[in-house]
């Protein structure tokens, strides 16, 4: 089952604390719906537990992050692999960082999401609108965070 | 002597089914009832992805989980040299637990054992597997091209399993092309599910002699003990195979699966006893699923409706491995029955089967191997031939019709039908459904833009495999087998190597014996399903038990009948040769008044055997000479809604010739469950996948099982033409209307929209196929 998801979030912030931001993973990794928990690997590489309900299959997935920033400093592609409850959702997401005018950015940000198993099948029927919710989320929690009054 | 201890006449009673009051008092015994000390539970992990490379397996945390035991993978079984086990089919094999890589969604990737269902559960969770995905092929048509190699394990590199062919392909084509009339239509019989209500499961320990006990949901319990010698390398002898009460079979209980192995490891490993009750879900989407054949049909025929020639090409899904549990000769199984009850010239089909991303399987689904899907095709053929002849069905299929003084008639395909009235068995359901009367309902209701469909088949089946110099499964000849002991007080016990799954055995049984043997059939009990008291047998799948093991069960009568008239003719004062069977009696021929009956033989071989051996029993291993081909008639009436394209099957009617009927309640029976059946895999089920290969039917609420308030009233009769052969003349009925149903089914819905210029529809005909199909056909004449 393939969803496919996009979207632009204007945040308050520069562009240089917009992409300093979405480089941390434990920041990154905080974003997720749901998140219960964040362990980071590397700078490019960590895992989340996160409560997740699709339809009747409820519980924790658990993901692997990689991300993936490009070297002119104004895309970031992230690659997400996991699962639970013996389903297994593949996410391949990414986001332009694009300077909007003073202490504005936008990310453009566009997914792609392949799940697989009782996921796909079981919480078929609701998976898209679940999907989209998740993925949206992530991205409005990334904008909440750096427009947030600091401290 | 006095003969009021003889009971007559046991054959063709309404007999109250003898195992009922325990199943209906819910006193069943299933294998998820059964529970022994220290006993462990098993959860299996399965993998989401349809096709990947396993890049790692890592169980450590799975270990951690309060109550799990062990768990154990495709590398601990590889090393132990049990990461394969053959396929019934034999010559395919299929992963115990993947190695290397998943080729299907749901495959067994490792096994968990704990202390608790939900301990096993929770480490399954936590068991790490790491997938890199590959491409996925989920059709036939994909698979030939062979861009992605599935299975490159095996010699040949290539997709393909087989191609099987029978018949004379040149005469068939020539026949076909010089034909006045011709039809071609592809067709699909898709891919469904047994779903027997009780999911597969065992529990299995080695005892205190280290002897493997089994306890399995197993329609062939001694296929399973050879088989499981053969993988694990247990002496058969240390092997103790017990099936119990059975939740229905429907052939997805004739395989080994994957479970049952990790599941004696388990037990040996941990050595505890280990239970493994598979979920609705693993049952739907790794247990063998029945049809996927994608069938082109040509049909030619003379003008005036004679049929000229037939032409059968299929793809064949098999999925991951080829566990269709075929007999060895026959990889598309009896599938050559697909001439019908017709009297083809010349004919031609061929199979070629393909491996796919999908759950392995093509078992037998209460038919006869592929014969529900070869029945189809004909019967959906001579539909789409009458169509284009302008022809009633009705008059195209009697002008078709094998007459009943042809038989044993040769089929174009190679089958010897043994016997049958297939224009007696139509005119008696015409008459019965009022035919003529509904055509005329038919044409006013045409008139009025009305949608009404009659739909008839008129199939055959080939049934009771089978004669050992062609069936075997795993080299195992395709007999079966009875055995008879007689009590001294003229009760008894009959044991068979058949399993009942519901079929009703225990009274069907006792009423074969007793009606040989004069006996009460009250007085006879029935005991299947244990390896070690039971004669040898291959088990109740196939419609072969009656044809089989109730025929080795008549002729083991005969046998007690035999040893039966020595002690006569000694309690009798006469020779041997002066005693006759006759009325349910011994008597000296041509003094009835002089009789024992076998009651009292019984007591005397227990008390007074004089210089004969004492006791009374016998066994019989039948080797059948031929198989039975039970047929039938059945009309289905249909109203389509034109708006909502909702189907209404207003009437159905079965009428069967299954040959001498022993339990005409049962048989009845029988045919309502079928029925049921047939109309779900007609009109609401099919095994989906989507494109990447998910299953989209995993579980009864995408998988839909039809209730009361679904299934139409079922009208049934018969007729009976004794089969020659079989030493009763039965033919077997179980699976007779899941074989002829579908196509009456589709017949009707496709009769009642072909005013529209509808041709064929596909199964399972919902009510969105049905309202596209309405909307497409109106739209293209409002084009025209």
């Amino acid at each position: 089952m393939n969803l496919q998801y996009s979207g632009e979030e204007v945040i308050t912030a520069d562009k240089a604390t917009v992409w300093a931001f979405i480089n941390d993973p434990e920041k990154v990794g905080r974003c997720l719906p749901d998140v219960i928990d964040v362990t980071v690997h590397d700078p490019t590489h960590f895992d989340a537990v996160a409560q997740v309900g699709v339809g009747p299959v409820r519980g924790k997935f658990k993901f692997k992050f990689e991300l993936m920033p490009n070297a002119a400093g104004d895309r970031m592609d992230m690659k997400i692999t996991g699962g639970g409850f013996g389903s297994a959702i593949d996410l391949t997401a990414g986001a332009d960082v694009v300077d909007a005018g003073p202490a504005t950015t936008k990310l453009n940000w566009s997914g792609q999401a392949v799940a697989r198993g009782p996921v796909a099948a079981v919480g078929g029927r609701v998976l898209d609108a679940q999907a989209q919710k998740l993925i949206t989320q992530t991205f409005a929690n990334v904008r909440e965070r750096l427009s947030a009054p600091a401290g | 002597m006095s003969t009021e201890t003889t009971v007559k006449g046991s054959l063709g009673v309404p007999m109250k089914r003898k195992e009922d009051p325990r199943f209906i008092q819910g006193k069943g015994n299933y294998v998820d009832d059964l529970s022994f000390p220290g006993m462990l539970y098993m959860c299996i992990v399965r993998s989401p992805y349809p096709h990947a490379e396993i890049t790692n397996i890592d169980v450590s945390e799975a270990l951690k989980v309060p109550g799990v035991k062990a768990v154990i993978t495709g590398k601990d079984l590889e090393a132990a040299g049990l990461g394969w086990l053959p396929t019934f089919h034999g010559k395919d094999k299929q992963m115990v637990l993947a190695i290397g890589k998943v080729l299907f969604q749901y495959q067994e990737v490792a096994a968990v054992f704990a202390e608790t269902r939900g301990a096993a559960a929770d480490g399954a969770e936590l068991v790490q597997v790491d997938y890199n995905p590959l491409p996925v092929v989920t059709d036939p048509f994909t698979a030939k091209k062979d861009e992605v190699l599935l299975r490159p394990d095996r010699e040949a590199k290539t997709n393909q399993i087989y191609h099987w062919e029978v018949g004379d392909k040149d005469g068939a084509e020539k026949a076909l092309a010089t034909s006045e009339k011709r039809i071609k239509q592809r067709m699909w019989f898709p891919r469904c599910h047994p779903a027997p209500l009780e999911p597969c499961g065992c529990v299995a320990f080695f005892d205190t002699m280290g002897r493997l006990q089994f306890h399995v949901t197993s329609q062939a319990p001694h296929v399973y003990r050879t088989a499981l010698s053969l993988v694990t390398g247990i002496p058969e002898d240390k092997i103790h195979v017990i099936s119990p009460d059975i939740g229905g079979g429907f052939g997805n209980k004739v395989p080994v699966y994957p479970g049952y192995v990790c599941a004696i490891v388990g037990a040996l490993k941990i050595g505890r006893p280990v239970k493994w009750i598979e979920t609705r879900t693993e049952n739907l989407t790794s247990t063998g699923f029945a049809r996927d054949y994608h069938m082109d049909v040509e049909i030619g025929a003379t003008a005036d409706g004679r049929v000229t020639a037939l032409k059968v090409s299929t793809a064949a899904d098999h999925g991951a491995f080829d566990a269709a549990a075929d007999p060895t000769k026959y990889p598309a199984g009896m599938f050559g029955v697909v001439t019908g009850s017709y009297t083809f010239p010349v004919a031609f089909a061929e199979v070629d089967a393909f491996f796919t991303n999908k759950a392995p399987g093509g078992v037998a689904y209460r038919c006869s191997f592929r014969v529900t899907e070869a029945s189809f095709a004909i019967e959906r053929g001579m539909d789409i031939l009458a169509d284009e002849l302008g022809m009633d069905p009705v008059e195209l299929r009697r002008r078709n019709f094998v007459k009943k003084e042809q038989f044993p008639f040769p089929s174009a395909l190679g089958f010897t039908y043994d016997s049958g009235d297939y224009h007696k068995t139509l005119d008696v359901a015409l008459e019965k459904i009022g035919y003529q009367a509904l055509l005329k309902e038919q044409a006013e209701k045409r008139a009025r833009g009305e949608l009404m469909g009659i739909g008839i088949s008129t199939f055959n089946e080939v049934v009771g495999a089978g004669p050992s110099k062609h069936f075997d499964i795993l080299g195992l000849k395709m007999f079966d087998s009875a055995e008879i002991r007689i009590h001294p007080t003229g009760s008894g016990i009959v044991r068979t190597g058949a399993k009942s799954q519901g079929q009703g055995h225990e009274t069907t049984w006792a009423q074969i014996v007793a009606e040989e043997l004069g006996l009460d059939p009250q007085n006879i009990m029935v005991e299947e399903g244990d390896t070690d008291t039971a004669p040898y047998g291959l088990g109740t799948y196939a419609s072969r038990s009656t044809p089989v093991a109730g025929a080795a069960l008549a002729m083991a009568a005969r046998r007690v009948r035999e040893r039966g008239r020595k002690i006569a003719a000694h309690l009798l004062e006469v020779g041997e040769g002066d005693v006759e069977w006759t009325d349910y009696k011994f008597q000296v021929k041509g003094v009835p008044s002089k009789s024992v009956t076998m009651k009292e033989v019984a007591f005397a071989a227990y008390t007074n055997p004089g210089q004969n051996e004492p006791g009374l029993e016998a066994t019989h291993y039948y080797d059948p000479p031929n198989m039975t081909f039970p047929n039938g008639a059945y009309i289905a009436v249909v109203d389509v809604d034109r708006e909502s394209g909702e189907v209404k099957v207003r009437r159905f009617l079965a009428v069967d010739d299954c040959g001498t009927i022993i339990n005409p309640m049962i048989v009845e029976g029988q045919v309502h469950g079928g029925l049921t059946e047939g109309f779900a895999i007609a009109f609401m089920q099919e095994i989906q996948y989507d494109k990447d290969g998910n299953n989209q039917n995993t579980n009864f609420t995408d998988y839909l099982v039809p209730t009361s308030l679904e299934s139409p009233h079922w009208e049934t009769a018969s007729t009976v033409t004794p089969s020659p052969h079989h030493p009763i003349g039965a033919k077997g009925v179980g699976e007779s209307p899941n074989v002829g149903s579908p196509a009456a089914f589709v017949n009707a819905v496709v009769d009642a929209l072909s005013p529209l210029g509808v041709r064929h529809i596909e199964m399972p005909v919902t009510r969105d196929k049905v309202w596209r199909a309405i909307r497409d056909a109106e739209a293209k004449k409002g084009q025209s």
